[in-house]
């Protein structure tokens, strides 16, 4: 029967990464690169930026930890949100937001067009830029990276349970859980529960994960005057109002040039035809005039006050 | 007439021209790694940034004074009108080939045209900018025919024009909006400086100042050139409108920095390196050509029409890249500048425009209509000048005609151009349910009921109708507030949520049959055989089916429901779609029903 909102998708998979439990051992990223069958590569953490590339779906970023000199690791990967942004941002639909969690892509509709990249607020998809026929990659947490018993080899293979597979709702309670148990442990804040509109992935954390993750604070988003997307308003959600202006600005402005046009032209054919009435008033008044003989008008054209 | 200039400009031209052409090639053998700085942080770079976002504004011309020209029609701007439409076809042109070598994978370019996701800017800025682009090579068709004689063709496409024009203009003040919302989706990685809820209309405003530059600068630069008189009064008017419009411009900038609380990332705490290149590029685009253009002074004077040109167009470039590509550096943490072959390709293909574009000024009539070229209503409307008098605003049906339906092909143009809009409402459900509000009431498909109580829907996308009780459900879910458990409108190809995701039950097979009463009602122990073949076991797979005596209150339903029903009381589904809630109610209204079937409480106590 009807069930609460909260209820509502409850097929929606995520994964909740425990930050305070991560090690940085990288069998996640190792796992996925095998499952996935990417190229072989220096472990993420050599590399610049975040570490994720057309051949890195998932990777380990250090982020200064709570003890001053420590360090914290956290796992990046596609954040599958629930309302995304690339879903919404795709010129030819090849983003899919799937009711059972993951963000689907695929690759032949995709054109290269890449805004895809430029609309994801978490910096996600990325391109395989040495290819001649690119394509967008990304985290897929579907079948294809499933093992056996059906989790993502990342979540499964890992060694201290950081990174745990399951649907979104119960990931939320076992968070809330684990928040309650040590509180003094870990900020009182489920990193993706509301953020953009809530996200498949979510984080628990000791230390404020806005700067690796890329998801600002309420007050940030206040800063940036977004103000609604502090209250946990997606992207495509944020930018809706701009999207049904549209049909009605096309016929608003197809129907206002037409009537001007239409208007316009009326008004000058009327001046118009004004102007060859007098004329044609004008000669009608000369032929009644004493001088039967237009000719002879012209020839000699009434003198008015000037020359007298 | 200036040839030793014009002559060095050519040679640039196409040395620029050959170059970026090399480096096409190039980028295609290589791809996109190998020729580009583009990288996964910074994904849009100079080819789509400053030939598509900025070469489109630039070319805003076209529209602007096909608006001024057709719609308002005064006809004093007539001789910069073919100038506008050439800029505005090789502007886009130009913009369209950049992409060609920018998007991955441009041999499926066709894609947006089938693949559709209305949800998506950037797929209306596509569909805006081909249409528009064709629109401007239509309306050149005619200045390149009447140079071979084509006189009856170029009379029909005069003729044609109008409808068409409109259209253009339409889709014009679309995408250059769109462009602007394609950077909306970047709320926290755009700049706050360049990012506010406020950007279509600020791409518009913006464009249309830039594109009224752009003519004011290719006029003086033509009759630099060519040596040609300077029409003053046309390229003042026209500088005045510019001035004009980015003040508005201004304005608006000065007001959503105000509202949107950012003047302190201009000059306060926030202050950062990025609020100089702000200042530098609204300095540029809009307070310098403003100053120089509202003064009447300045503005008859050629040097300064040329500084402000010139400053109106670097600073529409520069806000183009700063609002795609600049704004993006602090937040990826990384800087992409442009590499050679990125600027050759971008300034090869600009260069590639500018030699059609002394062609097309060379071999035809661009500046001036030749004399017997008569504008297609030359003959209706003569040039009035000082029309006085009140303007009637109906018109009685024969005027009608003659102002607005007087030829054959005019008229079948017009209704090919209004039939667009028409069918992209009417038939692509895609699009129109995408587009209509949350808070809306859900339209019937098929008029069942004028309340809209219930509705006709095919819920679980199984091509098999169902009538669902809209209201009851929106009551129990809590009202008008409750609309968004079920409507997602905001994800394509998710406008409702299907029946199942919530009756998870309702397919499952309940045996409600109630054994003792059919047994009690055929009298007792003896009337097992009644329903149960003597010469087999009594078992449930043996028995009558339900359907051979209830046949009459099954009726309705189609026969593969009943399928497999014979001895179990079908799921939830079934059973609310006509095989039991039919008879139970049926029972209802029998003041005998001795065993208490029309009773819904007996099987459902009340508050559960």
């Amino acid at each position: 029967m009807s069930r609460p909102l909260s209820d509502r998708k409850p097929m929606m998979k995520g994964i909740l990464t425990d930050v305070t439990k991560c090690i940085g051992c990288e069998r996640c990223v190792e796992a996925c690169t095998q499952v996935n069958k990417l190229s072989h590569d220096f472990p993420a953490h050599f590399k610049a930026g975040d570490g994720l590339s057309g051949q890195r779906f998932t990777s380990i970023v250090k982020t200064p930890g709570k003890k001053a000199g420590s360090w914290s690791m956290v796992r990046r990967q596609c954040m599958h949100c629930v309302e995304p942004s690339c879903v919404s941002a795709c010129l030819v639909g090849a983003f899919v937001k799937r009711p059972d969690g993951p963000v689907e892509y695929d690759a032949s509709k995709c054109i290269g067009c890449r805004y895809c990249m430029l609309a994801c607020p978490f910096m996600i998809p990325r391109y395989e830029y040495e290819e001649q026929l690119p394509y967008v990659r990304k985290c897929k947490m579907n079948e294809e990276c499933r093992v056996a018993g059906g989790m993502p080899a990342c979540t499964s293979i890992c060694p201290t349970g950081a990174t745990i597979f399951g649907p979104r709702e119960k990931l939320i309670d076992e968070a809330r859980r684990r928040i309650r148990e040590k509180p003094d442990l870990y900020i009182d804040h489920i990193f993706g529960e509301h953020e953009f509109g809530g996200t498949s992935v979510i984080y628990i954390s000791d230390v404020p994960l806005g700067a690796p993750l890329r998801m600002p604070t309420k007050e940030e988003f206040a800063k940036r005057a977004v103000p609604r997307m502090a209250e946990g308003e997606s992207i495509p959600d944020s930018i809706h109002d701009w999207v049904l202006v549209t049909p009605f600005q096309f016929l608003g402005v197809f129907t206002g040039l037409f009537g001007t046009w239409l208007f316009r032209r009326r008004s000058k054919l009327m001046a118009e035809k004004r102007r060859q009435e007098m004329e044609a008033a004008a000669e009608a008044e000369a032929d009644s005039g004493d001088l039967a003989d237009p000719m002879f008008r012209i020839v000699e054209p009434p003198i008015d006050g000037e020359d007298r | 007439m200036n040839k030793f200039v014009l002559k060095r400009i050519k040679d640039l031209f196409w040395v620029l021209a050959i170059a970026g052409l090399i480096v096409g090639i190039g980028r295609f053998a290589f791809g996109l790694g190998a020729s580009t700085n583009m990288m996964d942080s910074l994904p849009w770079g100079l080819w789509k940034i400053f030939n598509m976002v900025a070469g489109a504004a630039l070319a805003t011309s076209g529209f602007v004074l096909a608006s001024v020209i057709y719609i308002l029609q005064l006809d004093k701007f007539k001789p910069v009108a073919r100038l506008s439409i050439v800029i505005g076809f090789l502007g886009y042109g130009s913009s369209l080939t950049a992409l060609v070598f920018d998007v991955g994978l441009p041999h499926r370019g066709w894609h947006p045209l089938f693949m559709w996701n209305p949800h998506s800017f950037l797929f209306e800025v596509f569909w805006c900018v081909s249409c528009y682009w064709s629109i401007t090579a239509l309306e050149l068709v005619p200045i390149i025919t009447e140079r071979f004689r084509l006189n009856k063709f170029t009379h029909f496409m005069h003729e044609i024009m109008l409808p068409f024009v409109i259209l253009g203009i339409t889709l014009s003040t679309m995408h250059h909006s769109s462009l602007g919302s394609l950077f909306l989706a970047s709320p926290t990685r755009l700049h706050a400086l360049w990012h506010t809820m406020w950007l279509p209309p600020e791409f518009f405003l913006s464009a249309m100042g830039a594109g009224l530059a752009l003519i004011i600068f290719v006029s003086l630069g033509c009759a630099w050139l060519y040596g040609r008189k300077i029409d003053m009064k046309i390229l003042g008017a026209l500088a005045k409108v510019q001035a004009v419009i980015l003040l508005i411009y201004l304005v608006v900038k000065v007001i959503d920095l105000t509202v949107h609380g950012k003047w302190n990332y201009l000059f306060g705490a926030d202050a950062t390196w990025e609020a100089g290149v702000f200042a530098v590029e609204i300095l540029l685009q809009a307070i310098a050509p403003v100053t120089i253009l509202l003064v009447p002074r300045l503005r008859k004077q050629v040097p300064w029409l040329w500084v402000a040109s010139i400053s109106a167009l670097i600073g529409l470039t520069l806000h183009r890249l700063d609002t795609g590509i600049v704004g993006y550096y602090r937040s990826a943490g990384q800087i992409y500048l442009p590499n050679l072959s990125e600027y050759i390709l971008s300034f090869g293909v600009l260069s590639a425009a500018g030699l059609i574009f002394f062609f097309l000024v060379e071999r035809f009539h661009i500046f001036d209509a030749p004399e017997d070229e008569a504008h297609h209503d030359e003959e209706e409307t003569p040039h009035v000048e000082g029309a006085q008098g009140p303007i009637p605003v109906f018109w009685s049906r024969d005027e009608a005609r003659t102002v607005f339906f007087a030829r054959g092909a005019a008229r079948i143009a017009t209704i090919v151009v209004l039939i667009i809009p028409v069918t992209w409402v009417c038939l692509d459900q895609e699009a129109t349910g995408a587009f209509r509000p949350i808070a809306d009431p859900v339209v019937a498909p098929i008029g069942l009921d004028p309340l809209r109580a219930t509705l006709r829907i095919d819920g679980n996308l199984a091509a098999e109708a169902v009538d669902f009780p809209h209201e009851k459900h929106k009551t129990e879910l809590g009202g008008d507030a409750s609309c968004i458990k079920c409507h997602h409108l905001s994800l394509p190809n998710d406008n409702s949520t299907a029946c199942y995701k919530c009756h998870r039950d309702m397919g499952t097979f309940t045996d409600i049959f109630d054994h003792d009463a059919h047994q009690m009602r055929h009298g007792g122990d003896d009337s097992c055989a009644t329903c149960h073949d003597p010469d087999l076991s009594e078992a449930a797979d043996t028995a009558k089916a339900c359907i051979e005596c209830h046949a009459e209150n099954m009726e309705g339903l189609e026969k593969q429901h009943l399928k497999g029903y014979s001895h179990v009381a079908a799921g939830y589904k079934v059973a609310m779609h006509g095989l039991c809630i039919t008879c139970h109610r049926l029972k209802e209204k029998d003041p005998a029903d001795p065993l208490g079937m029309g009773n819904c409480q007996k099987c459902h106590p009340l508050g559960e």
